[in-house]
């Protein structure tokens, strides 16, 4: 049997999945840096609504999210028909939003008080307290488990197949279809998901070493 | 007057931490606050730069009602410096940039300007050779020297410190309380919450007596040390002793 020939598909799940992994890695972390600093901040609407979203995209499957934004966003208004690979997109970002945004807040209300107040006394007023002391404190907090949930991203992304997309996991599927070897095809898929995650947590040993 | 405060009152929930508390400062002069712990010292202080919202009340710094409709308390802020307990020292940046960062961010303070600025600071408060280490590496009284100096760089009229060597080994004590010394010779307008009756008596015009949220007796050092006049105060000073 010639593997080579189902290799190249693979590949390219492989590559689609690093793709939108990275797309929703970036937007999670921009979504999750708002509605983190949201949830922390001393303004009780910004608190109210990012609550709102953050309980609410944790309380759904990632499952439905997706579903829905590719089956049930289109039927609300036509306007928010995506393709596949762009649903996949945004259904991962929008999930990895809310959770990013518990981690930032985590990072920020660890920053101990007396920080933000020795700004505050200086005459820094609320955004220049947060870029200049508050964030750079929160983020080195916050990187750890930020990448761990990363990890978890790349793995999560596999649901991206519910909707048709063919992500590395679907792509296995199609390939075991065709030749009937799903120990083999399985055992690289899953080397590929380990090739895409292990950097991550690398950048994530190295990140702390540093800090040491 | 400086600082003029009238009727103020302070509650946390139904804590009544300030209950009514009158008093001024007037330019150059140094007060010092003493009291028991929780007497509300520490509250009255951060109301007078507004870290502190209070209930009710009136406070007016350098001609700016701090809860008046038109006041930028930010700009308020610039004009007075806080110096904590606990440093606060900004852990993130080297020395010389946490005392560049307020005139840089906030008083538009050119970068060069603000170094040379910094720079003046560190060779006052003693730690020229410090300006590129970061804060982790120094002592605690070489961390409170650089929140002093952090503070002085915004080029306040008036300074305010709480329990500034309360955390600090005794072997550094002295350093921070002489750079206060300094200062309050150069003419700085200063109210400091303290515990150290040595630095009250040598350096403060006036002592204030709080206790429970009121003020209790205030006067010259002479008097409130010599002949404090209510046994409240005379309670706290023998215990002192
Ligand atoms: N943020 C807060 N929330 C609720 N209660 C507070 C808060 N800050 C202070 N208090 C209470 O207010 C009272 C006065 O506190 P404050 O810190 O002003 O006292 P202090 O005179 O500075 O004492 P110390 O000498 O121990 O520093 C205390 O009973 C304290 O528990
Ligand atoms: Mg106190």
């Amino acid at each position: 049997m010639d593997f080579i020939e189902y290799l190249p598909p693979l590949l390219r799940g492989a590559g689609l999945t690093l793709v939108i992994c990275i797309a929703a890695g970036v937007l999670g972390s921009l979504i999750g840096v708002v509605l983190g600093t949201a949830k922390a901040s001393p303004n009780w609407i910004a608190r109210f609504v990012a609550s709102i979203y953050i309980n609410f995209i944790r309380g759904v499957p990632i499952l439905i999210i997706l579903l829905f934004t590719y089956f049930a966003l289109p039927l609300l208004l036509p306007a928010l028909t995506f393709s596949r690979g762009f649903t996949a997109v945004v259904g991962l970002s929008v999930y990895a939003g809310a959770y990013m945004a518990e981690i930032v807040r985590g990072g920020i209300q660890a920053v101990p008080k007396g920080q933000s107040e020795a700004a505050e006394a200086l005459g820094m007023h609320y955004f220049a307290r947060l870029r200049f002391v508050i964030f750079p404190q929160a983020m080195k907090i916050a990187v750890p488990p930020g990448i761990g949930f990363l990890i978890a991203l790349v793995k999560a992304s596999s649901l991206v197949s519910v909707i048709g997309f063919v992500d590395l996991t679907r792509a296995g599927r199609i390939v075991t279809t065709l030749n009937q070897e799903p120990l083999l095809t399985f055992l690289i898929v899953g080397a590929l998901y380990f090739v895409i995650s292990y950097p991550i947590s690398l950048l994530g040993t190295w990140y702390e070493r540093k800090l040491a | 007057m400086i600082i003029t405060v009238e009727g103020l009152h302070k509650s946390f929930g139904k804590l009544e931490v300030l209950k009514g508390i009158d008093c001024e400062v007037s330019v150059g002069e140094v007060l010092c606050v003493i009291g028991p712990s929780g007497s509300g010292k520490s509250t009255f202080l951060r109301c007078l730069n507004f870290l502190e919202s209070f209930t009710e009340g009136q406070v007016t710094i350098g001609g700016h009602n701090l809860t008046g409709p038109k006041t930028n308390l930010n700009a308020v802020r610039r004009d007075v410096g806080m110096v904590f307990q606990g440093f606060n020292v900004f852990p993130h940046m080297k020395v010389i940039d946490n005392i560049m960062l307020a005139p840089m961010k906030v008083g538009k303070v050119s970068r060069t300007e603000a170094r040379t600025r910094g720079m003046a600071l560190l060779e006052k408060v003693g730690l020229t050779n410090k300006a590129d280490v970061y804060p982790s590496t120094l002592s605690g009284g070489q961390m409170q020297r650089v929140a002093i100096a952090r503070a002085l760089a915004m080029e306040p009229t008036v300074m305010l410190f709480d329990e500034p060597t309360s955390a600090l080994d005794p072997e550094t004590v002295g350093d921070v309380l002489d750079v206060m010394k300094t200062l309050a010779e150069e003419g700085m307008t200063m109210v400091v919450v303290t515990h150290e009756m040595g630095f009250a008596r040598e350096v403060a015009d006036r002592v204030l007596f709080m206790d429970a949220g009121v003020i209790v007796e205030e006067g010259t050092p002479a008097q409130i040390f010599e002949s404090p006049q209510h046994v409240r105060t005379q309670t706290f000073l023998s215990k002192l002793l």
